[in-house]
């Protein structure tokens, strides 16, 4: 894999001050390798995407940046801090990247807004009214404010997804992460959720968004990174990628989507 | 869960009353086999039950007895407690579904879901086996004192109803107060001598505590003066109790169906908090802990109640230090709380193992700790699920509670011995009160699953 690394040594580097970084990342699961020698590095206000087909680790890889999965070998340090062992590093990286789950999460017990300020105010001690406040305002920008005292069940995926990422950004992260944030969604539905990460990325937040949304990906990303078998086959900005792709696996499953 | 929606039913064609008949009871000739060997058995059987009920029994061996059966042995010239009892319960329960059923209308409102508050004739309909319990207990007593309290009941209990008209602000202090009201209850029956005084301290504490209002102190000011009102709080509930203490009567020497309930109500509120902790110990990462509460619950589990509570008559002073000593009753509802909580952790882990992955993850993800997952996202889920599998297993324990009759306590089958020892019904009426105390447990026991049926059905109202 050294060869590989070489070719990407400088469309693996990421353009403005580094935030995430991981070296010769390893995962294992039982026997199976689900990561090979991951290196990668987002910059800040980075936007990327991670494409390639199922099973390719994708998933696991940005699991593994706010260690819902644990990385066998290799480093990954987020903002300065390595994740190790220790749960207070653990818990530090955890409030400063946000996380968008493929099957929303969302607390069905709670309301909207008690779903958005649960963190703030367990984690950052931050009182009710305070928070609630914060929460309204997010809600207003994922366009659903009239919504805040329904309960999940009551709301449509596309909403769902929205408070989600509403979630996410009350604990004010510095990264988000987006695990397939619209695989789960009907057809109709994902363009509200498309718009809400593409407003966010406007706004200058880092992001690394694992989706098939080819579309969102030519749109937003900064650099677009292709995973196939556990191995990061591409790197490349979504031009390059999408237009002139060098590996033969990446045009084959361009082959196959587009 | 969704809400079923009204859709209109196609309505069958109506037809005559001889039309009906035959195509419910004689639809096919099997059926009509049926229906034509059944329905003289099911009439004779119907003969005899009214021929027993209205003409050859000796309702007498109950009815002169109801006092013994309601009470048993507690001291008659104390009775007056249980009175005072039965008024201040009524009330705290008034209060509690007043206050519970605010609370109800507040979420829907923010949720913007219908509420209609409990209507009169519904929660007749509810728990029409008890009151239909009550009615037979009211039409058999040849004393005005029955009758009297019944109608403090009622009264009380509209007049606790009150709290729901309560303004927002004043939610927790309906709960503190049915709190109160019910440790109240409790304090008039069994006095107010030694630490007794603690429990309602605590309360009173808590109360003060969680009522004090916020905005218009500075943030230090605030916590000192909370501080001093829960221990001031604290002080002045020891100071009235050492003023007035209030000599009652012990559980020792209760008996009869209120030795019943409240052995079943306490070991239920006992076994809750034990079985949560050992679920959650059989969860735990550390090993010593699991092995701990796994071994406690698969040993009780497979040993039967009745040997526990033997075992707690009999060797639970083996435990204890030298020298101190339980009360009968006391090892009773230890050995009732022991067996109980194997069962409510097993229910709870089902409960926790229900749960999604996702919902721990989004926790986590959110950098919360594993206190506050498990508090503020796990625990209200599961517990929410396996409501009905543990109001199935606080019924069998409830009916279990004729278990200490065999202990020589005596409970509500107990009385019967000593009905039985009277001069009068030492042959007769031995069925007639069998019946009676079949009655009282089903009237309960059906309550509690009919209520652990309904709130299945509105659990899922709004989630998910």
């Amino acid at each position: 894999m050294t060869d590989q690394r070489s070719v990407f040594a400088d469309a693996t580097q990421a353009k403005g001050e580094a935030i995430i970084e991981c070296v010769g990342v390893d995962k294992f699961f039982g026997d199976f390798q689900a990561l090979y020698d991951i290196n990668i590095t987002v910059g800040l206000q980075e936007v990327v995407v991670v494409i390639g087909p199922s099973g390719s680790g994708k998933s696991t890889l940005i699991r593994c940046i706010n260690r819902l999965e644990k990385h066998d070998r290799g480093s990954i340090r987020v903002d300065g801090i390595e994740l190790t062992d220790d749960v207070r590093n653990v818990q530090e990286i955890r409030r400063e990247t946000g996380m968008v789950f493929q099957s929303f999460n969302l607390f069905p017990h709670l309301t909207v807004l008690d779903n958005i300020t649960l963190a703030p105010r367990q984690v950052r001690h931050i009182a009710k009214d305070a928070a609630e406040e914060d929460a309204m305002s997010l809600l207003e920008r994922v366009g659903i404010p009239e919504q805040a005292r329904k309960y999940p069940g009551q709301l449509s995926g596309g909403q769902q997804q929205r408070v989600a990422i509403a979630r996410s950004l009350a604990m004010k992260p510095k990264v988000m992460l987006f695990d397939e944030p619209t695989s789960a969604l009907d057809p109709e539905m994902i363009k509200e959720v498309l718009d809400v990460m593409v407003e966010l990325a406007k706004g200058g937040m880092t992001m690394i968004v694992v989706t098939h949304e080819m579309g969102f990906a030519r749109a937003v990303a900064d650099r677009v990174v292709f995973m196939s078998d556990g191995r990061i086959v591409e790197v490349g900005t979504p031009e390059h990628f999408f237009t002139n792709p060098e590996e033969d696996r990446t045009k084959l499953f361009l082959s196959q989507i587009l | 869960m969704t809400t079923p929606t009204k859709t209109e039913a196609p309505r069958p064609p109506a037809t005559t009353l001889s039309g009906r008949l035959k195509s419910r009871f004689f639809p096919n000739p099997w059926s009509g086999a049926v229906s034509i060997i059944l329905t003289p058995l099911l009439i004779y059987l119907g003969y005899r039950t009214l021929l027993f009920v209205f003409v050859n029994a000796r309702w007498d061996a109950v009815s002169r007895n109801l006092t013994l059966f309601m009470q048993g042995t507690y001291p008659r010239d104390q009775q007056w407690r249980l009175v005072v009892q039965v008024l201040l319960l009524a009330l705290a329960l008034g209060v509690g579904t007043g206050t519970g059923s605010a609370a109800a209308r507040d979420r829907a409102e923010e949720a913007g879901l219908a509420y209609s508050p409990p209507s009169v004739l519904g929660t007749l309909r509810r728990f029409w086996s008890l009151i239909a319990f009550v009615l037979i207990l009211l039409f058999m007593t040849g004393t005005p004192v029955p009758w009297i309290t019944a109608a403090g009941v009622v009264v009380a209990g509209l007049l606790g109803w009150q709290a729901f008209r309560l303004p927002r602000r004043l939610r927790m202090a309906g709960w503190l107060v049915t709190l109160l009201l019910l440790f109240a209850g409790f304090q008039v029956v069994s006095g107010t001598v030694g630490a007794a005084w603690v429990p309602m301290g605590v309360i009173a504490a808590v109360a003060l505590w969680k009522t004090t209002p916020e905005k218009r102190f500075a943030l230090r000011m605030t916590l000192l003066l909370k501080v001093g009102l829960a221990v001031g709080a604290l002080a002045s509930v020891r100071a009235l109790y050492l003023a007035f203490p209030l000599v009652g009567v012990g559980w020792d020497n209760w008996s009869g169906f209120h030795l019943t309930l409240w052995w079943s109500a306490i070991v239920i509120v006992l076994s809750f908090p034990f079985g949560l902790l050992l679920a959650l110990a059989r969860r735990s990462s550390l090993p010593a802990l699991r092995y701990l509460s796994t071994s406690y619950i698969e040993l009780i589990r497979g040993v039967p109640l009745i040997t526990l509570l033997f075992m707690g008559q009999f060797m639970l002073g083996f435990l204890l230090p030298v020298g101190s000593s339980l009360s009968r009753i006391s090892r009773s509802i230890a050995a009732g709380t022991m067996f109980t909580s194997a069962y409510v952790a097993e229910i709870v882990r089902g409960g926790l193992q229900s749960l999604p992955a996702g919902q721990t993850e989004a926790g986590q993800a959110l950098g919360m700790g594993s206190t506050a997952i498990m508090r503020k996202i796990v625990l209200p889920q599961a517990l929410r699920a396996v409501i009905p599998a543990m109001v199935g297993q606080f019924i069998s324990l409830f009916k279990d509670s004729s278990l200490l009759f065999i202990l020589n306590l005596v409970e509500f089958l107990g009385v019967r011995g000593l009905v039985h020892a009277q001069a009068d019904f030492r042959v007769v009426g031995h069925a007639e009160t069998l019946v009676f105390v079949a009655l009282g447990y089903w009237a309960f026991a059906f309550a509690m699953s009919r209520e652990s049926q309904r709130l299945e059905r509105r659990l899922g109202v709004g989630v998910r």
